[in-house]
């Protein structure tokens, strides 16, 4: 049986490493909200704001991924 | 009946090889050098239809309303003003309320529009996503270029109390990461609409293929699978439905955090 590594595999398998990271961060980042929101429920709106941001920053590594696979 | 569901996939996986091209853009007419795509003609659909539904709503606005459609817009509004603006930006949060809405209800219509069959979500192509965060980054840098200066804008990138040799280290990587809000917010959107969108395709496609198996050979397994690809097709609908609204709302709410730091600096 022989294996052929194509441009478009390796691709897919480049992205499939760049979203191990992000998958991970926005994780803990939802563990936290939910550990702090349960520990004082009135401060979830300012927490809210404190988590998108950090998602979105662990996230935007992930789309980075995704954008070289367009343009790679 | 292996043989069956097998020959059944089969011809998917042969239909679904030209699936992608279908998302591309494609230009239905041309106005002299400018050629009008199909996503083109959905975000002006878009737009009309978010321009008629706010005209029409606050045309005879009331102080209890009575109407539930109302009640939603208004409702709709309400939570960008409180929990968007007022939560996020803080202080002097009313000036950015308009911009804001405009955002969120524009990208709500937009992907709302994409799970009716037949039509095109007009934020599942990178250009109009590139555009829409292209008005947030021009907006939330001349509000912070406004409201600091010059000067003041480019110095507040640092947090302070940074100790001194790291200064130009931190704020090369703050503005790094700055400028590329303008890709992330852009790729975020298009990414979910078309990965969403192409997944809602693909699950259509198999459930219809399966059933013309099984109605032409007459094989009830085959049947029986394409049920099941239909159930998780509903599945994924529901799915869809609330990412176009977490969407919008993941828009807007970092759309107004980047107004939030660009005015009160940290």
């Amino acid at each position: 049986m022989d294996i052929t590594l194509t441009l478009a595999a390796m691709k897919v398998v480049g992205y499939g490493l760049a979203a191990i990271g992000p998958g991970a961060g926005i994780g803990i980042a939802t563990y936290g909200l939910c550990v702090s929101a349960a520990r004082q429920p009135e401060m979830k709106g300012q927490l809210m704001g404190y988590f998108f941001i950090g998602a979105a920053m662990s996230e935007a590594l992930a789309l980075l991924g995704l954008v070289l696979f367009f343009i790679a | 009946m292996g043989q069956a569901i097998g020959d059944a996939l089969g011809q998917f996986v042969e239909h679904a090889q030209g699936l992608y091209d279908t998302f591309l853009s494609a230009t239905v007419f041309s106005i002299g050098s400018w050629d009008v795509s199909q996503y083109t003609i959905w975000m002006f659909i878009g737009l009309i239809l978010v321009v008629l539904l706010i005209l029409g709503v606050s045309r005879n606005l009331q102080l209890v309303p009575k109407n539930k459609f109302y009640n939603t817009v208004e409702f709709g509004y309400t939570f960008v003003k409180h929990s968007i603006g007022e939560d996020v930006i803080g202080a002097g949060f009313q000036k950015h309320v308009p911009f804001l809405a405009t955002l969120f209800f524009f990208i709500v219509c937009c992907n709302i529009l994409g799970l009716i069959p037949g039509f095109k979500t007009a934020t599942g192509t990178i250009s109009v996503t590139w555009a829409l965060s292209l008005v947030s980054f021009v907006y939330f840098n001349y509000y912070g270029l406004k409201t600091l200066g010059l000067g003041g804008y480019i110095k507040s990138l640092v947090p302070s109390g940074v100790p001194g040799p790291m200064i130009p280290v931190v704020w090369f990587l703050e503005f790094i990461s700055m400028v590329i809000r303008l890709l992330t917010l852009a790729v975020r959107l298009y990414g979910n609409m078309l990965s969403g969108h192409m997944i809602l395709a693909v699950f259509s496609l198999a459930t219809t293929v399966f059933f013309q198996y099984a109605f032409f050979q007459m094989d009830f397994v085959t049947g029986a699978v394409g049920i099941v690809w239909f159930i998780l097709l509903i599945a994924m609908y529901a799915l869809e439905t609330l990412v176009a609204f977490l969407q919008a709302y993941v828009f807007t709410i970092l759309s107004s955090s980047y107004i939030g730091l660009a005015i009160h600096p940290h």
